[in-house]
């Protein structure tokens, strides 16, 4: 399969790739950016554990043809915080208990966070729809559901 | 209650930061250069001969690198489960697969794998391996599989595994007392049987594996493994090749387990081992999320059966429990879930007499193996539903039932370990209390739809694996020239938070916060031997040998810090990492430490460990709506009051009970596998699966009740399985409550209850 151009935004910075037309974002972060921390649960858009945000929604990067990201902005867990400068919401999650095994925790931060991004004060069932896409096999979801509050509630304060 | 300084708290999570910020290893996220793509092809039936197979045209695909079957793979039989490789003489483990077979046994069985510089090369080079079958007649009920006419999926041979028809293992038979005398002396008796369903795992990381072999036949493999240890032992048993040229480990985390991987995960090791000594390269296998539904351990369907005698003033005389569990096409952990299933059963309620026999049984469906509870669910469920029934024959409180029969410290149990321990009626009063048990059977008016219900179950559960298998632990603590101390253990951390547990025993041990502790995992090279992070040990079991390690440590340490201050050895002490002596002469740890360096000696202890076991206790509580037009239960609220002895991390174990209990939920009201009438899985997807979301969650309240156990590390016990324990039988008591229908099938679907509540009707 022929190499095609593709160019977007990556964590507020401009990317140029030569891609596989046939492949996904999800392949593309994973594979060709070595952005491992978008996680694959089923590669079918059942999990919710390769959320990232793309131009302010949650979306399932194993769904996204790559050449359908041309020209638009994609946020990663990468791209919201790090151990220096912590996003709201990833810190809830470690204060809270909010993380077991880590491997849906990406995808559950990312949706949230599109969900936060837009609605300040969410009720708990917007959070839980914001999030029901998302499978966490651990934690029962309660304390996810007690850290996306907590982080609500942070970033209304700031 | 003694105070300590780390344990009890709960400590920011080792692992809570690298995993939030996206920057944790998972196995799936490894790459190395030069690394092949690893694809199975899998049997499209359930029970067949191999007549032919034909790689040819699929070595010849440009970018395939090797093809591995039946023809040119090792066919040394092998169980993938840990506890076979301490099977103690004289019993025999039942070694009953190989990587590749001539005879497929289930759908979804390994027929070949393929090499490939991607993936997708990978995949198409599956559809290009030619094979004709030999139908085989399958058998996929339990009970017809027993019956002598039906097909043998195993051929008993040397290392004589079967003990009936298809009956691997042993058959179990647990006594006390004489259950015909007890039958005899009681008043009521109860008995009816129950139908457990398959359950699945659906841990977020499927199996994976990246191995590689080098040109001094040393093998690296990182794994999805809750064991490495024990997963070395199995490869060198397969590739009979010495431990010590195979090094296995987590590359550290493992997205989830529930049990699904202990032992191998699946065949991903093996596999990619194999075909990296094939191609000499790197070899990296990930399970696609069909391949981890149909071809990796699940929970034992099956049949159990209770029989209950009870006086007039309700004391149990007699409890017997027939157990039958189908473990599918391969043995995997289906000689030890059935008497765990036994053992756990007949270990709640104080009777005279007791008598426990199962078997599990071969059929030609996915292995089932090992899932958190393993067996006490399909126990408890039956139990306490009868142990209900009896309550309302009686015309007693269900609670003071349970409390006037429960299991205390010193009455005779079946389990070879003393019950040292309890908070059992604890539990039951503060989960009672949580959830207003005063309002059960009061919540409906005549004619509602809508009808709400109370109920409740208990259980108890095992703190390790001893004595279905053999358990011991090892741990290395070093102070180390900084003054910081290593802890260095062969359990996983599948997400439970054993990392961040164990450095908080050595923590408190030798008297420093968590900022100086690292702790190393799951690595055969750099841990001493460990069983592995299963059977709701790790904090019971490793945490021990972790506080013996951390104890001998701090040993060498004073004594050296004493002959520095020239002070008599017991008038130190360590607090804050620093070593103080009367008045106010003291070092820090640091400056002992680098002392000590500087003149050639470190402080490294060793703990090893044979443990005892203890009884963790939980009672749940549920309180349920169900639609009488419809059949649909809806969860209000779970309560989870667990005494887990001495809860070193509260909120890690907060977040077990949580998770348990949702998992328990999904087996009681949604999740099964169904195998159609060729044996194809018909759950073989999420969207197809049915887990519960955060939209179903109910308000779920966890309740810790800290009873120590003596044998415990600071008094703790085991928590990782509890909660999945008698979930389901608690929802069952709140259905009844509502509607008036016992349920004796999981899971309790709309469809299942709609049926009971008409059947009720017609009577």
């Amino acid at each position: 399969m022929s190499k095609l151009k593709v160019a977007f935004q990556l964590n507020d910075k401009d990317v140029a790739l030569s891609v596989d037309p046939n492949d996904t974002l999800l392949d593309v972060l994973r594979g060709q950016l070595n952005l491992t921390g978008t996680k694959k649960g089923c590669g079918k858009g059942e999990c919710g554990a390769c959320t990232v945000i793309l131009d302010g929604e949650a979306v399932n990067a194993c769904l996204i043809p790559i050449m359908k990201v041309m020209g638009r902005s994609v946020q990663t867990i990468e791209g919201i915080g790090d151990e220096k400068n912590l996003h709201p919401l990833q810190e809830a999650f470690i204060d809270k208990g909010a993380i077991q095994c880590g491997y849906c925790t990406p995808g559950m931060i990312m949706s949230s966070k599109a969900l936060l991004d837009k609605t300040k004060s969410p009720t708990q069932s917007e959070i839980r729809e914001a999030i029901a896409g998302n499978i966490c096999r651990c934690t029962g979801y309660v304390k996810i559901e007690e850290a996306v509050q907590a982080a609500a509630e942070k970033m209304r304060d700031s | 209650m003694k105070e300590y300084q780390v344990v009890g708290k709960s400590v920011r999570r080792l692992d809570a930061l690298e995993k939030a910020t996206g920057m944790g290893t998972f196995t799936t996220d490894l790459a190395l250069p030069g690394m092949l793509y690893a694809k199975v092809l899998r049997s499209p039936h359930a029970h067949a001969r191999i007549v032919k197979i034909d790689t040819g045209r699929a070595e010849q695909l440009p970018g395939v690198e090797a093809v591995a079957c039946f023809k040119n793979t090792t066919r040394v039989k092998f169980n993938h489960s840990a506890t076979m490789t301490f099977t103690v003489p004289p019993m025999e483990a039942v070694l009953d697969e190989c990587i590749y077979d001539d005879v497929v046994r289930y759908v979804g069985d390994e027929v070949a794998a393929v090499a490939a510089v991607s993936e997708r090369i990978a995949e198409e080079a599956l559809a290009l391996i030619d094979v004709e079958y030999e139908l085989l007649p399958a058998v996929f009920d339990p009970v017809k599989a027993m019956e002598p006419d039906a097909p043998d999926i195993h051929i008993k041979k040397a290392g004589c595994f079967l003990c009936g028809k298809n009956i691997p293992g042993e058959k179990i038979h647990l006594a006390l007392g004489n259950v015909e005398e007890g039958f005899k002396e009681s008043d009521v008796i109860i008995e009816e049987t129950f139908y457990l369903p398959v359950q699945k795992q659906a841990q977020l990381e499927t199996q994976a594996a990246l191995a590689t072999v080098s040109n001094n036949g040393d093998i690296t493999v990182w794994s999805t493994t809750q064991t490495p240890h024990p997963t070395r032992q199995i490869l060198s048993h397969i590739f009979q090749i010495p431990q010590s040229k195979i090094r296995v480990l987590n590359p550290p985390y493992i997205g989830g387990g529930f049990g699904v991987r202990i032992g191998l995960s699946a065949k991903a090791e093996p596999i990619a081992v194999d075909l990296a000594m094939k191609t000499k390269k790197p070899v990296k296998i990930v399970y696609d999320r069909k391949e981890d539904f149909t071809s990796t351990d699940t929970r034992h369907s099956g049949i159990v059966t209770v029989k209950l005698g009870a006086k007039k003033d309700g004391t149990f005389q007699a409890l017997q429990l027939k157990g039958l569990l189908n473990t599918g096409a391969y043995c995997s952990f289906g000689a030890e879930t059935i008497g765990v299933l036994g053992a756990m059963g007949l270990s709640v309620y104080r009777a005279p007499h007791m008598l426990y026999t199962g078997n599990s049984v071969y059929t030609n469906i996915t292995p089932a193996g090992a899932f958190r509870g393993f067996g006490n669910p399909q126990a408890m469920f039956a139990i306490e539903t009868v142990v209900d029934m009896m309550a309302e024959r009686l015309g007693m409180d269900a609670k003071e039932l349970r409390l006037k029969n429960i299991i205390k410290p010193g009455d005779p149990w079946i389990l070879p370990y003393s019950c040292q321990s309890t908070g059992l009626a604890e539990c039951i009063e503060k989960g009672a209390k949580e959830i207003g048990w005063e309002r059960r059977g009061t919540l409906n008016k005549p004619g509602d739809t809508l009808r709400r219900g109370i109920g409740m179950a208990v259980g108890t559960h095992v703190s390790d694996a001893w004595p279905f298998c053999g358990d011991f632990s090892n741990a290395y603590v070093t102070i180390q020239a900084d003054g910081s101390v290593h802890v260095a253990s062969g359990v996983p951390d599948m997400g439970t938070g054993t990392r961040t547990t164990l450095g908080q025993f050595a923590a408190e041990v030798i008297g420093v916060g968590m900022e100086h502790v690292s702790v190393t995992i799951a690595d055969t090279q750099s841990t001493p031997f460990d069983i592995g992070s299963h059977a709701s040990r790790t904090c019971y079991v490793a945490g021990q040998a972790v506080m013996k390690a951390a104890t001998e440590a701090r040993g060498y340490a004073l004594a050296y810090a004493a002959n520095m201050l020239n002070e008599p050895l017991e008038d130190l002490t360590i607090l804050d990492a620093v070593v103080f002596c009367r008045g106010d002469r003291k070092l820090t740890l640091a400056e002992v430490a680098r002392h000590a360096h500087l003149h050639n000696e470190q402080f490294i202890g060793v703990g090893k460990v044979i443990p005892q076991n203890a009884p963790p206790w939980l009672a749940h509580f549920a309180e349920v709506e169900v639609d009488t037009e419809t059949g649909q239960v809806r969860l209000l609220k779970m309560v989870a009051a667990h005494d887990v002895g001495k809860a070193i991390n509260p909120v890690i174990v907060e977040g077990q009970l949580q998770g348990g209990v949702v998992q328990g939920m999904g087996y009681a009201l949604s999740e099964e596998v169904i195998f159609d009438r060729e044996g194809r899985s018909q759950h073989d997807a999420y969207h197809k699966y049915m887990l519960l979301t955060a939209e179903d969650m109910p308000e779920i309240k966890a309740i810790i009740v800290e009873a120590e156990d003596p044998t415990g590390p600071c008094g703790a016990k085991g928590v990782g399985e509890t909660g999945q324990v008698a979930t389901a039988p608690a929802i069952a008591s709140a259905i009844y409550d509502a509607v008036g229908v016992r349920m004796k099938q999981l899971p309790m679907t709309e469809e299942r209850v709609f049926q009971a509540l008409q059947e009720l009707q017609k009577r």
